[in-house]
């Protein structure tokens, strides 16, 4: 500034604050300046590293998981491709009202309260119980079970509306049903992985299968390592609206084996109806009969051709996640509990159909001969009671082929007694009690696992004086002295609340007779009858029986291949086991089964086969119905074994002799066209 | 007549006929080009940094693309600048009232019907045919040339401006930064502020005043947070940017990616067009108010510091125009041009490196939007305007 007519004072003034306004604008320049170094310079990594992080993010890519086919390749559980709609949480979180309009509006479309999508995009965590998120908070969320393709256009439409919210094409289970066959309880289900399961991982597993299906039941859950596949991750680059914009790496997903099965769907059909007809039979009686089971076994190879329990439920109920009220109704006792696999998992009396076994007990011990002559009278008295012949009928003397065609009871009291009375003595003489029926009960499998390759299997029990004063004394004795005091002198459950109280632990010969015509305390589930039917069968070879046969890869190459293992030999002469056969095949001809079977071409198929009737309650009409049979071509030796259980369905001859006789017409052909052609050609499978 | 001795003897001694070419005081040789090119370069930079930051976005409101627009914001631009450098002192003086009654009169409409509220500011007047001014830019010119008439020649003391003009000052400053208030648009505010505290800082106004100013201006910001007086977003931007990580995806989300953004291109940056943070559009408004994210995470170090570089010229161009202005209009205009720029930049800058709290501000000549590109390029016009009345020495 110069003019000559300010002051030189001004002007000094003026120059000196011009400088501070210099310095002014050196001191801002140099402090951004400062910060860019620091910011760029000095931290440019870290800040690099989060940059990278802040927009790319690991996607993880689900493995299609394996099939289940049955023995013919028809598959059991199948993919189908499904569209789900999806919210993205971060996308939501940039809305400015965190994505509130968006969702009710979303709600609005999928006609469901804005709370419940609210709840399952909330991630899973303390306090937070489901529907939450369990999966990564940066994948986006499913929020439908398959969608309606048309809602999704309506969506996409008016994509600006729905910030967030996108379709994704994902697999889900689907149940083709093949010739209707159903088999819930054997497929299973499956769900996503559970956050305690995750916690078990090893850490650096846990991130990659956070999406993760898991079986939860049946095959599903035995083979899950074989269905499941491995998941992928896909890094994405994505834009601050979390949309994709390229795939920067991946690692690709490594699809799951499929697994084949003996099970033949056609034959699985017939059984699942074959029970229905066993328990509309029983009602026909007035029996209130609600449930049922039955297993077919290949005798040769010990593999499931057909596994069944009832009632069922729809698999699908379960695909996508499982509604509360769902699994309310699959779990129901009112209804049966349709989730129970009642052939592995139910316990049952097995009565007369443990004849067999009995028999060979008796036999082994020397307590009887097979063809010596025993007295059947109506009555026999053990310990201080007197035990009736079913129906109280006298068949007078017989030998055991005779008695197991006709399932005499008072012949098997007269063992009981006499070797009850011979183990007494043991144990008087400080010996170990032999306990003849139960050791031949346990070598025939029963009372513990048949090992199958199912999840939850029950083991039944087969009491002994052991078992029996371990049970009395881990809780009968507490129960019953309780009951003792709170019961009035009155009551007739006091007297023997009382005397299990002080007595509950003895094994009496009442016990032993209850024991070898297969009541009370024998409990065995239709497998392992199953399974000791056809070791009877197969020239005595106790097999741990198997519905997996192979495992395939997607390529279609078989990796493994699964055998049923013989886990053991049954303890008897190939003579005795003949002559049991040979009186089971009489059965269905001059038997307790005969009237079941008439009429049945026993000369196509030979049937074999054992009737049990089993106490269940005070009350005749909570008998457990039992048939335990096999059948091949004639003069060759059987080929399957089928148990059908019908509890609370009365004689074993009215409701699960029936349902047997359906399945054996079903699978070789009788009056409809056979469920596995060839059988009786002599071409066994 | 006079013989050619006679009439060479004036040359006798003096420079030679190079050195007199070089040194002539002609209107060409008073434009400080070093200047205008510091602008124009900025400029430049600025469109291509728009280019990247909208690149795969269409334009919002016409199919001419961001960077057409912006190219064409800074022709128009230039016009008005070189209209503002030719324009002589006396009308320059004659219009300033003017200016500052029709900035004060459109600040007035942009609150009422014909305003427009964009990003929670009601600041801009929709002009029609996707045109949009921003009033407050206007405000800016207006206040530098009136600060310079009152300071520089209202009474035309030989000692400089006393409390009178102070007082003036302060009163035509305090209406427009009240309707700016309003709006409510507190960068606008804070620049037009430090203006007023720079201008009568350098225009020799009693030290007592300057200080008094400057211990204000700190209260008031001080108060106005403390007592809420700011709408809720501006206290949220403001502890955001004390703790940016304490709500990432909320009001700290513009700061945590700004820096982040800005950081993450290192010492040279990722190369033009290819940052992932630009091309993810994770900072919000990033053509204009947060244009320089783009250059830190694209350009690196090297490159903002380039861009510092320039503003640094333009500042330090100013500064000199305002040192060797002949009167002290001129160079009170300049300085209040050098203030202006030097406090938005500084804001604009700082709110995208964490030093400052976010507001809406563009950075000059590199933002994208036209009125503040106008309002620039008008102001680059009145230094080159003092520069043209300033004989050569």
């Amino acid at each position: 500034m110069k003019p000559a007519n300010l002051t030189s004072d001004y002007r000094t003034r003026f120059g000196l604050r011009l400088g501070i306004l210099r310095f002014g604008v050196i001191g801002l320049l140099l402090a951004l300046l400062g910060q860019l170094w620091y910011l760029q310079v000095a931290r440019g990594e870290s800040y690099q590293r989060a940059a990278v992080q802040n927009h790319v993010r690991d996607v993880v890519v689900p493995a299609v998981r394996g099939r289940i086919l049955d023995a013919a390749g028809r598959p059991l559980v199948d993919n189908r491709t499904a569209l789900r709609i999806t919210v993205d949480r971060i996308a939501l979180s940039r809305e400015p009202d965190r994505g509130r309009t968006v969702l009710a509006r979303l709600a609005q479309v999928l006609k469901v309260p804005a709370a419940d999508l609210r709840r399952q995009i909330t991630l899973c965590g303390k306090g937070v119980r489901p529907p939450c998120w369990n999966g990564s908070p940066n994948q986006p969320i499913p929020v439908t079970k398959n969608a309606d393709p048309a809602l999704l256009l309506a969506i996409e439409e008016r994509s600006e509306s729905f910030p967030g919210v996108a379709a994704e094409v994902g697999t889900e289970r689907a149940y083709p049903r093949p010739a209707g066959a159903l088999a819930a309880h054997l497929l299973g289900y499956v769900a996503g992985i559970s956050g305690p399961e995750l916690d078990r991982l090893p850490a650096d597993q846990r991130v990659i299968r956070r999406n993760d299906v898991v079986g939860r039941a049946g095959l599903e859950l035995s083979y899950d390592r074989v269905l499941a596949g491995r998941s992928g991750v896909r890094q994405v680059a994505v834009d601050a609206r979390g949309a994709v914009t390229a795939t920067v790496g991946e690692n690709p997903p490594v699809p799951g084996d499929d697994l084949l099965t003996s099970l033949d769907a056609r034959a699985q059909s017939v059984l699942e109806h074959a029970l229905g007809k066993g328990i509309a039979g029983a009602r026909a009686h007035g029996d209130p009969a609600k449930t049922a089971a039955g297993v077919v076994l290949n005798v040769r190879t010990g593999h499931v051709v057909a596994m069944a329990s009832y009632p069922a439920y729809r698999p699908e109920v379960f695909t996508g996640g499982v509604s509360p009220e769902d699994y309310r109704a699959v779990t129901a006792t009112t209804a049966g509990v349709p989730l129970l696999n009642r052939a592995v998992q139910g316990e049952y009396s097995p009565g007369s159909a443990f004849k067999p076994i009995s028999v060979s007990g008796v036999v082994k011990e020397g307590t009887a001969n097979f063809s010596d002559m025993y007295s059947c009278p109506s009555g026999v008295q053990v310990g201080n009671r007197v035990f009736h012949n079913f129906e109280g009928t006298s068949l007078g003397r017989l030998n055991l082929h005779k008695a197991l065609v006709k399932s005499c009871d008072t012949v098997f009291y007269q063992f009981a007694n006499s070797d009850w009375y011979a183990d007494e003595r043991r144990i008087r003489q400080r010996q170990q009690p032999v306990e003849a029926v139960q050791q031949m009960a346990r070598a025939y499998g029963l009372g513990r696992d048949t090992g199958i390759d199912l999840p939850a299997e029950s083991a039944g029990l087969i009491e002994t004086r052991a078992s029996k004063l371990a049970r009395w004394k881990s809780f009968v004795r507490d129960n019953a002295c309780a009951g003792a005091k709170r019961r009035p002198k009155s009551d007739p459950i006091h007297k023997l609340d009382a005397e299990n109280c002080t007595e509950g632990w003895k094994f009496r010969a009442g016990d032993q007779a209850n024991f070898d015509i297969g009541q009370g305390t024998v409990l065995v589930t239709p497998l392992q009858l199953a399974t000791a039917y056809a070791a009877l069968v197969n020239g005595g070879r106790l097999i741990s029986p198997r519905i997996a046969t192979a495992v395939r890869d997607p390529a279609g190459t078989v990796v493994r291949r699964i055998e049923a293992p013989v886990r053991g030999r049954l303890p008897i002469s190939a003579t005795l086991r003949n002559n049991i056969v040979s009186a089971l095949y009489d059965v269905p001809r001059a038997g307790t089964a005969a009237g079941a079977f008439a009429g049945f071409p026993l000369d196509r198929v030979h049937v074999g086969g054992k009737t049990g009737t089993a106490q269940a309650g005070l009350s005749p009409l909570h008998d457990t119905s039992w048939f335990a049979s096999f059948a091949g071509p004639p003069g060759q030796p059987a080929q399957f074994v089928a148990v059908v259980t019908v509890p609370k369905g009365g004689q074993g001859a009215r409701a699960a002799a029936p349902a047997v006789r359906a399945v054996w017409e079903g699978l070789y052909g009788i009056g409809q066209p056979a469920a596995i052609p060839g059988l009786l050609s002599g071409g066994q499978r | 007549m006079s013989t050619l001795a006679e009439r060479l003897v004036p040359l006798a001694g003096r420079p030679s006929l190079r050195e007199r070419v070089r040194h002539r005081d002609t209107p060409l040789a008073r434009v400080d080009w070093v200047l205008l090119a510091a602008a124009i370069t900025l400029c430049g930079l600025g469109a291509v940094l728009v280019a990247s930051a909208t690149r795969g976005v269409p334009g919002s409101r016409s199919s001419i693309s961001y960077l057409e627009r912006d190219l064409l914001n800074v022709g128009i631009g230039l016009l008005l600048g070189t209209a503002a450098a030719l324009i002589g002192g006396a009308r320059l003086r004659r219009w300033t009232p003017a200016v500052y009654v029709i900035a004060c009169g459109v600040l007035v409409l942009v609150l009422g019907p014909m305003g427009a509220t964009i990003n929670g500011s009601h600041s801009w007047i929709v002009v029609g045919g996707g045109f949009q001014l921003q009033p407050a830019e206007i405000a800016k010119v207006a206040l530098v040339l009136g600060f310079a008439l009152v300071l520089g020649e209202w009474r035309a003391t030989p000692d400089g401006p006393g409390t009178a003009e102070v007082l003036l000052v302060l009163g035509l400053a305090a209406v427009p930064i009240g309707l700016v208030l309003l709006q409510p648009d507190l960068g606008t505010v804070l620049v037009l502020a430090f203006t007023v505290i720079g201008v009568l800082t350098v225009s020799g106004a009693p030290r007592r005043w300057v200080v008094l100013l400057l211990l204000g201006g700190v209260l008031a910001v001080l108060g106005v947070v403390h007592f809420h007086l700011l709408k809720d977003y501006q206290v949220k931007r403001f502890t955001a940017f004390v703790h940016p990580e304490a709500d990432p995806r909320g009001f700290g989300y513009n700061a945590t990616q700004a820096r982040l953004t800005v950081a993450s291109g290192g010492v040279f940056g990722t190369g033009l067009f290819h940052g992932s943070q630009t091309s993810g559009r994770f900072v919000p408004e990033q053509q204009t108010d947060f244009i320089f994210t783009v250059a830190g995470e694209e350009l690196g170090f090297v490159g903002s510091a380039v861009i510092l570089g320039l503003l640094g010229v333009v500042l330090w161009r100013g500064l000199r125009i305002a040192a060797r202005a002949p009167d002290p209009y001129g160079a009170l205009v300049a300085a209040g041009v050098v203030s202006w720029f030097a406090f938005q930049a500084f804001q604009n800058i700082g709110m995208t490196v964490g030093i400052m709290p976010i507001t809406g501000l563009p950075l000059p000549f590199l933002s994208y939007g036209g009125s503040a590109m106008f309002a620039n390029l008008v102001a680059v016009g009145l230094l080159e305007n003092v520069a043209l009345s300033t004989p050569r020495r």
